[in-house]
Protein backbone atom coordinates (compact mmCIF):
# COMPACT_ATOMS: atom_id res chain seq x y z
CA UNK A 1 0.00 0.00 0.00
CA UNK A 2 1.00 3.51 -0.34
CA UNK A 3 2.76 5.51 3.03
CA UNK A 4 1.41 8.29 4.84
CA UNK A 5 3.37 11.00 2.64
CA UNK A 6 1.85 9.34 -0.92
CA UNK A 7 -1.32 9.60 0.37
CA UNK A 8 -1.10 13.32 1.40
CA UNK A 9 1.10 14.35 -2.22
CA UNK A 10 -1.96 12.18 -4.15
CA UNK A 11 -5.02 14.34 -1.97
CA UNK A 12 -3.18 17.74 -2.83
CA UNK A 13 -2.55 17.11 -6.24
CA UNK A 14 -6.55 16.27 -6.39
CA UNK A 15 -7.31 19.52 -5.15
CA UNK A 16 -4.98 21.58 -7.80
CA UNK A 17 -6.59 19.42 -10.22
CA UNK A 18 -10.27 20.54 -9.07
CA UNK A 19 -8.96 23.97 -8.58
CA UNK A 20 -7.93 24.16 -12.29
CA UNK A 21 -11.20 22.50 -13.52
CA UNK A 22 -13.28 24.90 -12.27
CA UNK A 23 -10.44 27.89 -13.33
CA UNK A 24 -11.35 26.85 -16.51
CA UNK A 25 -14.87 28.61 -16.93
CA UNK A 26 -12.85 32.04 -16.40
CA UNK A 27 -10.03 30.67 -19.04
CA UNK A 28 -10.55 32.15 -22.23
CA UNK A 29 -13.82 33.43 -21.01
CA UNK A 30 -17.00 33.02 -24.20
CA UNK A 31 -20.74 32.88 -23.19
CA UNK A 32 -21.14 29.72 -21.95
CA UNK A 33 -24.30 29.64 -22.95
CA UNK A 34 -23.72 28.60 -26.17
CA UNK A 35 -23.10 24.97 -26.82
CA UNK A 36 -19.84 25.57 -29.09
CA UNK A 37 -18.43 27.68 -25.84
CA UNK A 38 -19.31 25.03 -23.61
CA UNK A 39 -18.97 22.12 -25.12
CA UNK A 40 -16.07 22.92 -27.76
CA UNK A 41 -14.28 25.23 -25.32
CA UNK A 42 -15.50 28.02 -27.92
CA UNK A 43 -13.12 26.37 -30.63
CA UNK A 44 -10.43 28.28 -29.77
CA UNK A 45 -7.07 25.75 -28.72
CA UNK A 46 -3.92 25.94 -30.34
CA UNK A 47 -1.48 23.38 -31.74
CA UNK A 48 0.35 22.78 -28.36
CA UNK A 49 -3.15 22.62 -26.29
CA UNK A 50 -4.78 20.63 -28.98
CA UNK A 51 -2.02 18.24 -28.63
CA UNK A 52 -2.42 18.04 -24.43
CA UNK A 53 -6.29 18.04 -24.74
CA UNK A 54 -6.31 14.67 -27.37
CA UNK A 55 -3.46 13.37 -25.81
CA UNK A 56 -5.34 13.34 -22.19
CA UNK A 57 -8.31 12.31 -24.55
CA UNK A 58 -6.52 9.61 -26.03
CA UNK A 59 -4.47 8.08 -23.95
CA UNK A 60 -6.73 7.12 -21.10
CA UNK A 61 -6.42 5.61 -17.31
CA UNK A 62 -7.88 2.50 -19.18
CA UNK A 63 -5.35 2.26 -21.61
CA UNK A 64 -2.42 2.91 -19.19
CA UNK A 65 -3.87 -0.37 -16.81
CA UNK A 66 -5.22 -2.38 -19.78
CA UNK A 67 -2.34 -2.47 -22.69
CA UNK A 68 0.50 -3.40 -19.81
CA UNK A 69 -1.94 -5.77 -18.28
CA UNK A 70 -2.86 -7.43 -21.45
CA UNK A 71 0.81 -7.83 -22.46
CA UNK A 72 1.67 -9.45 -19.08
CA UNK A 73 -1.52 -11.84 -19.83
CA UNK A 74 -1.65 -12.45 -22.96
CA UNK A 75 1.74 -11.50 -24.68
CA UNK A 76 3.29 -9.46 -27.97
CA UNK A 77 -0.47 -9.73 -29.25
CA UNK A 78 -1.25 -6.48 -27.23
CA UNK A 79 1.77 -4.46 -28.60
CA UNK A 80 -0.70 -4.23 -30.87
CA UNK A 81 -1.67 -0.58 -29.95
CA UNK A 82 1.16 0.68 -31.24
CA UNK A 83 0.97 0.92 -34.71
CA UNK A 84 -2.60 1.55 -34.07
CA UNK A 85 -1.26 4.94 -32.18
CA UNK A 86 0.56 5.84 -35.54
CA UNK A 87 -1.54 4.88 -38.19
CA UNK A 88 -5.17 6.22 -36.43
CA UNK A 89 -3.43 10.30 -36.94
CA UNK A 90 -2.52 9.07 -40.44
CA UNK A 91 -6.28 8.92 -40.69
CA UNK A 92 -7.07 11.64 -38.32
CA UNK A 93 -5.04 14.05 -40.61
CA UNK A 94 -6.88 12.65 -43.72
CA UNK A 95 -10.60 13.49 -42.06
CA UNK A 96 -10.39 15.80 -38.85
CA UNK A 97 -9.25 18.72 -41.09
CA UNK A 98 -12.01 18.40 -43.33
CA UNK A 99 -14.82 17.80 -40.69
CA UNK A 100 -13.30 20.92 -38.67
CA UNK A 101 -13.55 22.84 -41.69
CA UNK A 102 -16.84 22.05 -42.78
CA UNK A 103 -17.65 22.48 -39.15
CA UNK A 104 -16.86 25.82 -38.68
CA UNK A 105 -18.74 27.12 -41.77
CA UNK A 106 -21.82 25.56 -41.32
CA UNK A 107 -21.57 25.19 -37.15
CA UNK A 108 -21.42 22.00 -36.48
CA UNK A 109 -21.18 20.51 -33.25
CA UNK A 110 -21.19 16.97 -33.68
CA UNK A 111 -20.31 14.21 -36.77
CA UNK A 112 -23.68 13.21 -36.84
CA UNK A 113 -25.00 17.76 -37.66
CA UNK A 114 -22.62 16.87 -40.91
CA UNK A 115 -24.26 13.49 -41.57
CA UNK A 116 -27.54 14.85 -41.26
CA UNK A 117 -26.43 17.57 -44.07
CA UNK A 118 -24.27 15.44 -46.41
CA UNK A 119 -26.97 13.08 -46.71
CA UNK A 120 -29.70 15.21 -46.37
CA UNK A 121 -30.87 12.25 -43.66
CA UNK A 122 -32.17 12.61 -40.24
CA UNK A 123 -32.40 8.98 -39.48
CA UNK A 124 -28.78 8.20 -40.50
CA UNK A 125 -27.48 11.27 -38.44
CA UNK A 126 -29.62 10.12 -35.83
CA UNK A 127 -28.46 6.79 -35.86
CA UNK A 128 -24.99 7.81 -35.73
CA UNK A 129 -25.57 10.01 -32.77
CA UNK A 130 -26.90 6.78 -30.71
CA UNK A 131 -24.13 4.32 -31.98
CA UNK A 132 -21.62 7.34 -30.72
CA UNK A 133 -23.47 7.10 -27.05
CA UNK A 134 -23.77 3.65 -26.82
CA UNK A 135 -20.03 3.16 -27.82
CA UNK A 136 -18.93 5.61 -25.88
CA UNK A 137 -20.71 4.95 -22.00
CA UNK A 138 -18.73 1.53 -21.83
CA UNK A 139 -15.24 3.43 -22.72
CA UNK A 140 -16.65 5.93 -19.64
CA UNK A 141 -17.24 2.88 -17.46
CA UNK A 142 -13.72 1.57 -18.16
CA UNK A 143 -12.00 4.89 -17.08
CA UNK A 144 -13.39 4.15 -13.46
CA UNK A 145 -12.32 0.57 -14.06
CA UNK A 146 -8.61 1.85 -14.41
CA UNK A 147 -8.96 4.46 -11.50
CA UNK A 148 -10.32 1.75 -9.25
CA UNK A 149 -6.86 -0.09 -9.82
CA UNK A 150 -4.97 3.28 -8.72
CA UNK A 151 -7.54 3.00 -5.35
CA UNK A 152 -7.23 -0.49 -4.84
CA UNK A 153 -3.34 -0.53 -5.24
CA UNK A 154 -3.19 2.87 -2.64
CA UNK A 155 -5.50 1.08 -0.24
CA UNK A 156 -3.71 -2.49 -0.54
CA UNK A 157 -3.76 -4.53 3.23
CA UNK A 158 -6.40 -2.29 4.87
CA UNK A 159 -9.56 -3.41 5.73
CA UNK A 160 -12.47 -2.16 3.84
CA UNK A 161 -11.03 -1.48 -0.13
CA UNK A 162 -14.31 -1.65 -1.85
CA UNK A 163 -16.44 0.73 0.69
CA UNK A 164 -13.40 3.13 0.87
CA UNK A 165 -12.60 3.10 -2.76
CA UNK A 166 -15.99 3.38 -3.94
CA UNK A 167 -16.64 6.44 -1.54
CA UNK A 168 -13.57 7.93 -3.12
CA UNK A 169 -14.78 7.92 -6.62
CA UNK A 170 -18.10 9.04 -5.64
CA UNK A 171 -16.45 12.04 -4.19
CA UNK A 172 -13.87 12.47 -7.42
CA UNK A 173 -17.04 11.95 -9.68
CA UNK A 174 -18.96 14.77 -7.89
CA UNK A 175 -16.39 17.31 -8.30
CA UNK A 176 -15.81 16.19 -11.66
CA UNK A 177 -19.44 16.60 -12.48
CA UNK A 178 -19.13 19.88 -10.82
CA UNK A 179 -16.73 21.53 -12.84
CA UNK A 180 -18.01 19.83 -16.15
CA UNK A 181 -21.13 21.71 -15.41
CA UNK A 182 -19.72 25.06 -14.93
CA UNK A 183 -16.55 25.35 -17.53
CA UNK A 184 -17.24 22.68 -20.23
CA UNK A 185 -14.23 21.98 -22.26
CA UNK A 186 -12.56 24.63 -21.21
CA UNK A 187 -12.10 22.69 -17.61
CA UNK A 188 -11.23 19.20 -19.50
CA UNK A 189 -8.40 21.34 -21.40
CA UNK A 190 -6.89 22.92 -18.61
CA UNK A 191 -6.87 19.48 -16.34
CA UNK A 192 -5.70 17.73 -19.30
CA UNK A 193 -2.02 19.59 -19.24
CA UNK A 194 -2.18 18.69 -15.69
CA UNK A 195 -2.50 15.66 -16.20
CA UNK A 196 -0.22 14.44 -19.27
CA UNK A 197 2.40 16.51 -17.22
CA UNK A 198 2.05 13.50 -14.29
CA UNK A 199 1.91 11.16 -16.74
CA UNK A 200 5.03 12.30 -18.74
CA UNK A 201 6.98 12.41 -15.50
CA UNK A 202 5.96 8.97 -14.85
CA UNK A 203 6.77 7.06 -17.45
CA UNK A 204 10.10 8.57 -17.85
CA UNK A 205 10.96 8.05 -14.13
CA UNK A 206 9.94 4.39 -14.18
CA UNK A 207 11.46 3.56 -17.64
CA UNK A 208 15.07 5.18 -16.17
CA UNK A 209 15.10 3.78 -12.37
CA UNK A 210 14.20 0.15 -13.17
CA UNK A 211 16.47 -0.61 -15.33
CA UNK A 212 19.21 1.05 -12.84
CA UNK A 213 17.95 -0.62 -9.73
CA UNK A 214 16.11 -4.04 -11.01
CA UNK A 215 18.12 -4.55 -14.45
CA UNK A 216 16.42 -3.62 -17.73
CA UNK A 217 14.92 -6.29 -19.80
CA UNK A 218 17.57 -8.76 -20.10
CA UNK A 219 17.03 -9.11 -16.36
CA UNK A 220 12.98 -9.93 -16.39
CA UNK A 221 13.39 -12.08 -19.71
CA UNK A 222 16.02 -14.65 -17.44
CA UNK A 223 13.49 -14.47 -14.79
CA UNK A 224 10.58 -16.22 -16.81
CA UNK A 225 10.01 -19.47 -17.58
CA UNK A 226 10.24 -21.10 -21.22
CA UNK A 227 6.40 -21.03 -22.15
CA UNK A 228 6.34 -17.35 -20.85
CA UNK A 229 9.40 -16.30 -22.86
CA UNK A 230 7.60 -17.32 -25.73
CA UNK A 231 5.07 -15.68 -25.85
CA UNK A 232 6.48 -11.73 -24.80
CA UNK A 233 9.78 -12.28 -27.07
CA UNK A 234 7.62 -12.02 -30.19
CA UNK A 235 4.65 -12.48 -32.26
CA UNK A 236 3.33 -16.06 -32.51
CA UNK A 237 2.89 -17.28 -36.48
CA UNK A 238 -1.24 -17.73 -36.16
CA UNK A 239 -1.83 -14.58 -34.46
CA UNK A 240 -0.39 -12.42 -37.27
CA UNK A 241 -3.87 -11.61 -38.91
CA UNK A 242 -5.10 -11.19 -35.84
CA UNK A 243 -2.18 -8.63 -34.91
CA UNK A 244 -3.10 -6.31 -37.73
CA UNK A 245 -6.48 -6.21 -38.14
CA UNK A 246 -6.68 -4.81 -34.47
CA UNK A 247 -4.42 -2.27 -35.13
CA UNK A 248 -6.22 -1.37 -38.65
CA UNK A 249 -9.43 -1.64 -36.90
CA UNK A 250 -8.44 0.62 -34.18
CA UNK A 251 -6.71 3.06 -35.99
CA UNK A 252 -10.11 3.18 -38.31
CA UNK A 253 -12.42 3.42 -35.53
CA UNK A 254 -10.98 5.72 -32.86
CA UNK A 255 -11.46 9.29 -34.98
CA UNK A 256 -14.82 7.57 -34.92
CA UNK A 257 -15.60 7.99 -31.13
CA UNK A 258 -17.74 10.95 -30.30
CA UNK A 259 -15.18 12.24 -28.01
CA UNK A 260 -11.94 12.43 -30.81
CA UNK A 261 -14.45 14.00 -32.69
CA UNK A 262 -15.29 16.37 -29.66
CA UNK A 263 -11.29 17.44 -29.15
CA UNK A 264 -10.64 17.84 -32.91
CA UNK A 265 -13.66 19.98 -33.08
CA UNK A 266 -12.75 22.13 -30.33
CA UNK A 267 -9.21 23.10 -32.64
CA UNK A 268 -9.08 27.10 -33.15
CA UNK A 269 -8.06 26.89 -36.31
CA UNK A 270 -7.18 23.94 -39.43
CA UNK A 271 -3.59 24.30 -39.49
CA UNK A 272 -3.07 24.10 -35.54
CA UNK A 273 -5.31 21.12 -35.96
CA UNK A 274 -3.32 19.12 -38.12
CA UNK A 275 -0.22 20.16 -36.37
CA UNK A 276 -1.45 18.78 -33.28
CA UNK A 277 -2.55 15.33 -34.49
CA UNK A 278 0.74 15.16 -36.75
CA UNK A 279 2.64 15.56 -33.30
CA UNK A 280 0.32 12.77 -31.12
CA UNK A 281 2.19 9.53 -32.02
CA UNK A 282 4.88 11.17 -29.69
CA UNK A 283 2.42 10.75 -27.26
CA UNK A 284 2.33 6.72 -28.17
CA UNK A 285 6.04 6.30 -27.18
CA UNK A 286 4.76 6.99 -23.48
CA UNK A 287 2.19 4.11 -24.05
CA UNK A 288 4.82 2.14 -25.84
CA UNK A 289 6.93 1.99 -22.60
CA UNK A 290 4.00 1.85 -20.38
CA UNK A 291 2.84 -1.79 -22.26
CA UNK A 292 6.34 -2.17 -21.88
CA UNK A 293 6.05 -2.30 -17.90
CA UNK A 294 3.93 -5.72 -18.70
CA UNK A 295 7.19 -7.51 -19.22
CA UNK A 296 9.35 -4.99 -17.16
CA UNK A 297 7.19 -6.44 -13.93
CA UNK A 298 9.24 -9.80 -14.48
CA UNK A 299 12.44 -7.83 -12.95
CA UNK A 300 11.10 -6.49 -9.61
CA UNK A 301 10.13 -9.25 -7.70
CA UNK A 302 7.84 -7.31 -5.12
CA UNK A 303 5.47 -5.87 -7.61
CA UNK A 304 5.00 -9.50 -9.49
CA UNK A 305 3.89 -10.92 -6.10
CA UNK A 306 1.91 -8.08 -5.33
CA UNK A 307 0.32 -8.90 -9.13
CA UNK A 308 -0.36 -12.72 -7.87
CA UNK A 309 -1.16 -12.67 -4.79
CA UNK A 310 -4.16 -10.23 -5.68
CA UNK A 311 -4.54 -12.22 -9.34
CA UNK A 312 -5.64 -8.71 -10.44
CA UNK A 313 -3.27 -8.13 -13.84
CA UNK A 314 -4.90 -4.27 -13.62
CA UNK A 315 -2.47 -3.98 -10.78
CA UNK A 316 1.34 -3.98 -13.06
CA UNK A 317 1.82 -0.40 -13.20
CA UNK A 318 0.08 0.56 -10.20
CA UNK A 319 2.64 -1.94 -8.13
CA UNK A 320 5.49 -1.18 -10.39
CA UNK A 321 5.30 2.33 -9.48
CA UNK A 322 4.89 1.68 -5.60
CA UNK A 323 7.16 -1.03 -5.44
CA UNK A 324 10.00 0.95 -6.51
CA UNK A 325 9.35 4.84 -6.34
CA UNK A 326 9.67 6.52 -2.82
CA UNK A 327 6.40 7.42 -1.70
CA UNK A 328 5.76 11.35 -2.54
CA UNK A 329 7.24 10.26 -6.16
CA UNK A 330 3.96 7.53 -5.54
CA UNK A 331 1.71 9.37 -4.96
CA UNK A 332 2.63 11.77 -7.32
CA UNK A 333 2.21 9.28 -10.55
CA UNK A 334 -0.55 7.45 -9.34
CA UNK A 335 -2.52 10.63 -9.21
CA UNK A 336 -1.43 11.31 -12.54
CA UNK A 337 -3.06 8.22 -13.75
CA UNK A 338 -5.99 8.74 -11.45
CA UNK A 339 -7.44 11.76 -12.84
CA UNK A 340 -5.89 10.33 -16.33
CA UNK A 341 -9.35 8.32 -16.27
CA UNK A 342 -11.39 12.01 -14.87
CA UNK A 343 -9.86 14.14 -18.34
CA UNK A 344 -10.84 11.67 -20.40
CA UNK A 345 -14.81 10.48 -18.67
CA UNK A 346 -14.96 14.47 -18.82
CA UNK A 347 -14.83 14.94 -22.67
CA UNK A 348 -16.76 11.98 -23.46
CA UNK A 349 -19.79 12.60 -21.45
CA UNK A 350 -19.29 16.22 -22.69
CA UNK A 351 -19.26 14.56 -26.74
CA UNK A 352 -22.13 12.28 -25.52
CA UNK A 353 -24.20 14.68 -24.31
CA UNK A 354 -23.99 17.06 -27.41
CA UNK A 355 -25.02 14.23 -29.71
CA UNK A 356 -28.28 13.41 -27.68
CA UNK A 357 -29.19 17.17 -27.31
CA UNK A 358 -28.62 18.25 -30.72
CA UNK A 359 -28.86 15.35 -32.93
CA UNK A 360 -31.73 12.92 -30.70
CA UNK A 361 -33.70 15.70 -28.63
CA UNK A 362 -33.58 18.61 -30.97
CA UNK A 363 -34.69 16.29 -33.52
CA UNK A 364 -38.05 15.56 -31.61
CA UNK A 365 -38.16 19.30 -29.85
CA UNK A 366 -37.57 21.18 -32.51
CA UNK A 367 -38.29 24.60 -30.31
CA UNK A 368 -35.15 23.82 -28.41
CA UNK A 369 -33.63 27.41 -28.18
CA UNK A 370 -29.85 28.15 -28.30
CA UNK A 371 -29.75 28.27 -23.72
CA UNK A 372 -31.76 25.77 -23.75
CA UNK A 373 -29.80 23.43 -25.48
CA UNK A 374 -26.93 24.00 -23.49
CA UNK A 375 -28.85 23.39 -19.97
CA UNK A 376 -29.65 20.56 -21.01
CA UNK A 377 -26.33 18.82 -22.46
CA UNK A 378 -25.07 20.05 -19.12
CA UNK A 379 -27.32 18.22 -17.10
CA UNK A 380 -26.85 15.07 -19.68
CA UNK A 381 -23.13 14.85 -19.15
CA UNK A 382 -23.54 15.05 -15.30
CA UNK A 383 -26.12 11.99 -15.60
CA UNK A 384 -23.79 9.93 -18.11
CA UNK A 385 -21.02 10.07 -15.61
CA UNK A 386 -23.33 8.91 -12.86
CA UNK A 387 -24.57 6.25 -14.83
CA UNK A 388 -21.35 4.81 -15.67
CA UNK A 389 -20.12 5.20 -11.96
CA UNK A 390 -23.31 3.07 -11.20
CA UNK A 391 -22.59 0.77 -13.51
CA UNK A 392 -19.15 0.32 -12.64
CA UNK A 393 -20.50 -0.30 -8.51
CA UNK A 394 -23.19 -3.07 -9.52
CA UNK A 395 -22.53 -4.95 -12.29
CA UNK A 396 -18.77 -7.36 -12.62
CA UNK A 397 -16.18 -5.42 -14.05
CA UNK A 398 -15.92 -8.25 -16.93
CA UNK A 399 -19.31 -6.71 -18.71
CA UNK A 400 -17.94 -3.12 -18.98
CA UNK A 401 -14.52 -4.73 -20.74
CA UNK A 402 -16.65 -6.89 -22.49
CA UNK A 403 -19.28 -4.06 -23.71
CA UNK A 404 -16.13 -1.66 -24.48
CA UNK A 405 -15.11 -4.46 -27.25
CA UNK A 406 -18.34 -4.24 -28.64
CA UNK A 407 -18.16 -0.48 -28.75
CA UNK A 408 -14.89 -0.64 -31.03
CA UNK A 409 -17.26 -2.96 -33.41
CA UNK A 410 -20.37 -0.68 -33.40
CA UNK A 411 -18.49 2.43 -33.57
CA UNK A 412 -16.54 1.78 -36.91
CA UNK A 413 -19.68 1.26 -38.61
CA UNK A 414 -20.15 4.48 -38.90
CA UNK A 415 -17.17 5.13 -41.21
CA UNK A 416 -18.87 5.48 -44.58
CA UNK A 417 -21.55 8.11 -43.58
CA UNK A 418 -18.70 10.09 -41.69
CA UNK A 419 -15.55 9.65 -43.31
CA UNK A 420 -16.40 8.41 -46.67
CA UNK A 421 -18.74 11.53 -46.57
CA UNK A 422 -16.04 13.86 -46.24
CA UNK A 423 -14.85 13.24 -49.32
CA UNK A 424 -18.00 11.78 -51.47
CA UNK A 425 -21.88 12.22 -51.58
CA UNK A 426 -22.09 9.53 -53.58
CA UNK A 427 -23.27 7.23 -51.01
CA UNK A 428 -27.40 6.87 -50.75
CA UNK A 429 -28.83 7.65 -47.45
CA UNK A 430 -30.83 4.20 -47.28
CA UNK A 431 -27.90 2.05 -48.74
CA UNK A 432 -25.69 3.61 -45.84
CA UNK A 433 -28.43 3.11 -43.35
CA UNK A 434 -28.84 -0.69 -44.74
CA UNK A 435 -24.51 -1.35 -44.42
CA UNK A 436 -24.72 0.41 -41.06
CA UNK A 437 -27.46 -2.46 -40.15
CA UNK A 438 -25.64 -5.28 -41.74
CA UNK A 439 -22.12 -4.27 -39.68
CA UNK A 440 -23.84 -3.73 -36.38
CA UNK A 441 -26.20 -7.32 -36.90
CA UNK A 442 -23.22 -9.04 -38.34
CA UNK A 443 -20.73 -7.57 -35.73
CA UNK A 444 -22.99 -8.13 -32.63
CA UNK A 445 -23.43 -11.62 -34.29
CA UNK A 446 -19.91 -12.57 -34.26
CA UNK A 447 -18.99 -11.11 -31.21
CA UNK A 448 -21.54 -12.70 -28.70
CA UNK A 449 -21.38 -16.18 -30.88
CA UNK A 450 -17.29 -16.11 -30.66
CA UNK A 451 -15.67 -12.97 -28.73
CA UNK A 452 -17.84 -12.98 -25.55
CA UNK A 453 -17.68 -16.34 -23.98
CA UNK A 454 -13.43 -15.90 -24.43
CA UNK A 455 -13.27 -11.98 -23.57
CA UNK A 456 -11.75 -11.53 -27.06
CA UNK A 457 -13.34 -9.30 -30.27
CA UNK A 458 -11.75 -11.69 -33.01
CA UNK A 459 -13.34 -14.27 -35.20
CA UNK A 460 -11.87 -17.38 -37.12
CA UNK A 461 -12.07 -16.62 -41.15
CA UNK A 462 -10.71 -18.29 -43.78
CA UNK A 463 -7.91 -15.66 -43.53
CA UNK A 464 -6.95 -16.71 -39.61
CA UNK A 465 -8.46 -14.63 -36.80
CA UNK A 466 -9.39 -11.19 -37.46
CA UNK A 467 -11.23 -8.27 -35.76
CA UNK A 468 -14.95 -8.13 -35.88
CA UNK A 469 -15.31 -4.49 -36.13
CA UNK A 470 -12.90 -4.98 -39.63
CA UNK A 471 -15.04 -8.06 -41.00
CA UNK A 472 -18.25 -6.48 -40.12
CA UNK A 473 -17.12 -2.88 -41.84
CA UNK A 474 -16.28 -4.67 -44.94
CA UNK A 475 -20.15 -6.18 -44.98
CA UNK A 476 -21.06 -2.95 -44.58
CA UNK A 477 -19.11 -1.30 -47.24
CA UNK A 478 -20.29 -3.97 -49.54
CA UNK A 479 -24.34 -3.35 -48.70
CA UNK A 480 -24.03 0.25 -48.90
CA UNK A 481 -21.92 0.01 -52.47
CA UNK A 482 -24.39 -2.31 -53.74
CA UNK A 483 -27.65 -0.25 -52.41
CA UNK A 484 -25.96 3.15 -53.65
CA UNK A 485 -25.32 1.44 -56.68
CA UNK A 486 -29.63 0.37 -56.97
CA UNK A 487 -30.54 3.63 -55.74
CA UNK A 488 -28.71 5.54 -58.47
CA UNK A 489 -30.06 2.83 -60.92
CA UNK A 490 -33.41 3.43 -60.19
CA UNK A 491 -32.82 7.39 -60.81
CA UNK A 492 -32.65 8.76 -56.56
CA UNK A 493 -29.66 10.88 -56.18
CA UNK A 494 -28.48 12.15 -52.67
CA UNK A 495 -29.10 15.84 -52.62
CA UNK A 496 -26.33 17.47 -50.26
CA UNK A 497 -26.81 20.42 -48.30
CA UNK A 498 -23.59 21.38 -48.66
CA UNK A 499 -21.36 22.95 -51.18
CA UNK A 500 -17.55 21.83 -52.42
CA UNK A 501 -16.85 25.37 -51.23
CA UNK A 502 -18.16 24.65 -47.38
CA UNK A 503 -15.78 21.51 -47.49
CA UNK A 504 -12.80 23.34 -48.75
CA UNK A 505 -13.14 26.85 -47.28
CA UNK B 1 -0.55 26.89 -59.03
CA UNK B 2 -3.07 23.86 -59.12
CA UNK B 3 -0.27 21.81 -60.08
CA UNK B 4 1.76 22.89 -57.08
CA UNK B 5 -1.11 22.10 -54.86
CA UNK B 6 -1.56 18.53 -56.21
CA UNK B 7 2.18 17.66 -56.07
CA UNK B 8 2.36 18.81 -52.26
CA UNK B 9 -0.71 16.48 -51.84
CA UNK B 10 0.51 13.68 -53.29
CA UNK B 11 4.26 13.66 -51.55
CA UNK B 12 2.03 14.43 -48.39
CA UNK B 13 -0.08 11.16 -49.37
CA UNK B 14 3.33 9.15 -49.67
CA UNK B 15 4.77 10.39 -46.50
CA UNK B 16 1.92 9.14 -44.42
CA UNK B 17 1.62 6.01 -46.15
CA UNK B 18 4.80 5.00 -44.86
CA UNK B 19 4.18 3.96 -41.63
CA UNK B 20 0.88 1.57 -42.86
CA UNK B 21 3.48 0.26 -45.26
CA UNK B 22 6.40 -0.68 -42.51
CA UNK B 23 3.60 -1.98 -39.74
CA UNK B 24 1.58 -4.52 -42.27
CA UNK B 25 4.86 -5.85 -43.22
CA UNK B 26 4.97 -7.84 -39.83
CA UNK B 27 7.14 -10.73 -40.72
CA UNK B 28 9.83 -8.16 -41.28
CA UNK B 29 9.96 -6.96 -37.42
CA UNK B 30 8.53 -10.59 -36.27
CA UNK B 31 11.59 -11.49 -34.59
CA UNK B 32 13.51 -11.36 -31.43
CA UNK B 33 17.34 -10.17 -32.77
CA UNK B 34 18.69 -7.73 -32.68
CA UNK B 35 17.76 -6.50 -29.44
CA UNK B 36 17.89 -2.81 -27.65
CA UNK B 37 19.34 -3.24 -24.03
CA UNK B 38 17.45 -6.86 -23.85
CA UNK B 39 14.08 -5.68 -25.49
CA UNK B 40 13.41 -7.87 -28.70
CA UNK B 41 13.19 -5.77 -31.77
CA UNK B 42 9.95 -6.45 -32.46
CA UNK B 43 9.02 -3.85 -29.85
CA UNK B 44 11.77 -1.27 -30.39
CA UNK B 45 11.41 -0.90 -33.90
CA UNK B 46 7.37 -0.53 -33.42
CA UNK B 47 8.51 2.56 -30.98
CA UNK B 48 10.99 3.46 -33.22
CA UNK B 49 8.54 3.88 -36.09
CA UNK B 50 6.12 6.09 -33.74
CA UNK B 51 8.97 8.71 -33.55
CA UNK B 52 9.75 8.38 -37.15
CA UNK B 53 5.85 8.54 -38.22
CA UNK B 54 5.87 11.97 -36.15
CA UNK B 55 8.29 13.07 -38.41
CA UNK B 56 6.57 12.06 -41.00
CA UNK B 57 3.30 13.13 -40.23
CA UNK B 58 4.94 16.87 -39.22
CA UNK B 59 6.07 17.37 -43.40
CA UNK B 60 2.84 15.91 -44.22
CA UNK B 61 0.56 18.60 -42.37
CA UNK B 62 2.92 21.50 -43.26
CA UNK B 63 2.98 19.97 -46.90
CA UNK B 64 -1.42 20.21 -46.38
CA UNK B 65 -1.30 23.86 -44.38
CA UNK B 66 -2.70 26.56 -46.10
CA UNK B 67 -0.69 29.24 -45.99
Amino acid sequence: MLGLYGIITFVVLFIIFAVLGFYGAYWRRGNLDLLHEWGLAGRKLGTILVWFLMGADLYTAYTFIAVPSGLFAKGSLYFFAVPYVSLTFAIALLTMPRLWVVSRNKGYVTAADFVKDRFNSKILAALVALTGVVAELPYIALQIVGMKAVLEMMLLGIGNIALVSEISLIIAFIILAAFTFTSGLRGAALTGVFKDILIWITVISIITIVPLQYGGFSHAFSEMATKQMAIYSKLAEPLIPAYWSLFLGSALALYLYPHAINGSLSADDKNKLMYGTALLPIYGIGLAIIALFGILIYAVPNALNIVKLTHNGALVVPALIVTTMPDWAAGIMLLGIFVGGLVPAAIMAIASANLLVRNVIKEIKTDLTFKGETDLAKWISAIIKFIALAFVFLVPETYAINLQLLGGIIIAQTLPAVFLGLYTDWFNPWALTAGWATGIISGVYMFVTFGLPRATSVYPTPFGLLYVAVISLAFNLIVSTIGTLIARGLGYKTKSNISAEELKG
Amino acid sequence: MTNMVNLRQVIAGILMAIPFIIYFDIPSYNKVYPTLGGLPYFYWYQTLWLAISTILFSIAAFLLAKR
